[in-house]
């Protein structure tokens, strides 16, 4: 008796259904194991903007001899003013990069003219110290746009965070490691 | 033998003493452990004075300087984001924000509500009518709440205080930058203080949305330049006639980037002048020779330079506006408590 192939599933489109089955399913196991490495598991120490009151003790509470905060800047609130709080002392006898004049105890923002009357700030990481003293020049007068971060290259991930034991305002939060910033922006 | 069983019986008598020992010595290799595994210990304790700014030491100003006393408690809006104040001939109040206009007596008792399609950024009664700008347009009001007009829309724009002249109505537009004549039935008529170098004008900087205009009796307009900490005078058709103000942490000047941050006026001619950050409330002429101060930081609730915020919403920049009563009163509204504190002359 001869065999005849089945009119609805031949060896053949067996064969060709297997292959795709299992093609999509390694798809799908190499996605789902790609993304699942790629989000990084745990808990971070990082610093709330809204709550952080800029104290000073992130740079000398940190464990760290160049404490791991450090000012970051959202340029979308700045307002690139001429007389920047955030850059100039209280009464800076001239609007220039004169160090006498600077509020940075480390000369850690760089100031750059962009048009007439607007200047952009920028924070010199390997300068900055994190004590905030330009953060409260900033938040108290202008827009708030320069503001502290636990800088996650650097934090080691104490389990007690030293700062976060001295933190007056409660500013520092765990955050998920997949999230490891709270910034400030523009929309908020 | 004999001497072991007397090891062993010297061993038993000291047992507790060993004990002791060994227990001592657990406690020193611990400490020394932790010494070594727990750097914090040996982190530095104080904050060095070059990392502090210590604005409180600004916020005191001479009592001296004080020319004005508050009357009577501060009037509780209950509005949670407040951003105008107003008031007019008769004394009636009128506070804007959270959508809505509140009519306060003259006594401060709360009247009435209006209820606005979206939040008020700018609030001016006049000639019996209330304008108010809703961010891109000016809407006009009676004071029984009935809504009389609806001017076009500026795109983008935003639009943050309201002067009313004689055939003319004025809007800051902190967005643009400029402000903005029509005539009083919203029709655009121009600009005013765009970037001119041959009519000398350098224009309005505005970081902040606080850009306050009025219009004094010698019929030109005052324009707050805030990035430039000053007050302007304009004609209506836009010429630049002079400005005072400088920038000056001390009490004499206006403080910080972007101040004053509102404006209004005296029946005697006198500039009310309210500024954020350091908040201070003062007198000038219109020379900008200062004249008093009518509240600092202290009587104005302000605690310390940087607040303790709930989220991004309670944490944005607030200020104060100004207004000035016919009899001499002057309104503060204050932005973080949203509060009105009026204060008056001391004689």
């Amino acid at each position: 008796m001869e065999h005849q192939p089945s009119e609805f599933f031949s060896r053949r489109q067996f064969l060709k259904d297997g292959v795709w089955t299992v093609s999509a399913a390694l798809g799908g196991a190499a996605s789902a194991l790609l993304a699942a490495r790629s989000r990084r598991q745990g808990w971070l120490w990082q610093i709330d903007p809204y709550k952080c009151i800029a104290c000073g003790r992130c740079a000398t509470h940190c464990v760290l001899t160049e404490s791991a905060v450090k000012c970051v800047h959202a340029f979308a609130l700045c307002g690139y003013c001429d007389l920047c709080t955030g850059y100039f002392g209280p009464e800076p006898k001239a609007l220039d990069t004169g160090a006498e004049h600077q509020l940075c105890p480390t000369g850690a923002i760089r100031r750059r003219f962009i048009e007439e009357p607007y200047f952009e700030f920028t924070i010199d990481e390997s300068r900055c110290i994190g004590c905030g003293k330009c953060v409260v020049g900033c938040s108290a007068f202008g827009n708030g746009s320069l503001f502290l971060q636990v800088r996650q290259d650097r934090c080691l991930n104490c389990n007690e965070c030293s700062i976060a034991r001295v933190c007056p305002s409660r500013a520092f939060v765990r955050v998920p490691a997949d999230q490891p910033y709270l910034l400030k922006d523009a929309a908020s | 033998m004999r001497q072991l069983l007397k090891k062993m019986r010297f061993a038993k008598t000291n047992s507790g003493l060993l004990a002791l020992l060994l227990a001592l010595g657990a406690f020193g290799a611990g400490f020394i452990a932790y010494l070594i595994l727990d750097r914090a210990f040996f982190v530095k304790k104080k904050v060095p004075a070059a990392y502090e700014y210590p604005i409180e030491q600004l916020a005191v100003i001479d009592p001296g300087l004080i020319v004005c006393r508050q009357v009577g408690s501060p009037i509780e809006t209950g509005l949670q984001r407040a951003s105008a104040v107003d008031v007019d001939a008769q004394g009636i109040l009128y506070a804007a924000g959270d959508e809505k206009i509140l009519v306060f007596s003259s006594s401060g008792r709360k009247e009435k509500e209006i209820i606005l399609p979206a939040m008020p950024t700018a609030l001016k009664t006049a000639e019996g009518l209330l304008y108010t700008a809703l961010t891109e347009r000016i809407e006009l009001y009676s004071p029984q709440g009935e809504q009389l007009a609806v001017w076009a829309n500026i795109p983008a724009a935003l639009l943050t205080s309201i002067a009313v002249g004689r055939e003319d109505v004025f809007a800051a537009d902190a967005l643009h930058k400029v402000v903005r004549r029509f005539d009083k039935q919203g029709n655009p008529l121009g600009l005013i203080g765009q970037k001119d170098a041959e009519r000398g004008i350098e224009g309005f900087v505005v970081p902040s949305p606080y850009f306050d205009i009025l219009i004094a009796p010698d019929g030109l307009l005052r324009v707050v330049n805030p990035g430039r900490q000053r007050v302007e005078a304009y004609t209506f058709d836009g010429h630049l006639e002079w400005h005072w103000g400088s920038p000056s942490m001390g009490i004499e000047g206006f403080c910080g980037c972007c101040n004053p941050v509102a404006l209004a006026m005296l029946p005697d001619g006198t500039f009310v002048t309210a500024e954020k950050g350091l908040v201070r409330v003062k007198l000038y002429d219109d020379e900008g020779n200062l004249l008093g101060v009518v509240a600092g930081p202290r009587q104005l609730g302000w605690q310390a330079p940087i607040r303790v915020c709930e989220g991004p919403q309670d944490c944005q920049v607030r200020g104060l506006d100004v207004a000035a009563d016919p009899q001499g009163r002057i309104y503060v509204l204050e932005q973080v408590r949203n509060t009105i504190l009026v204060f008056e002359k001391i004689q």
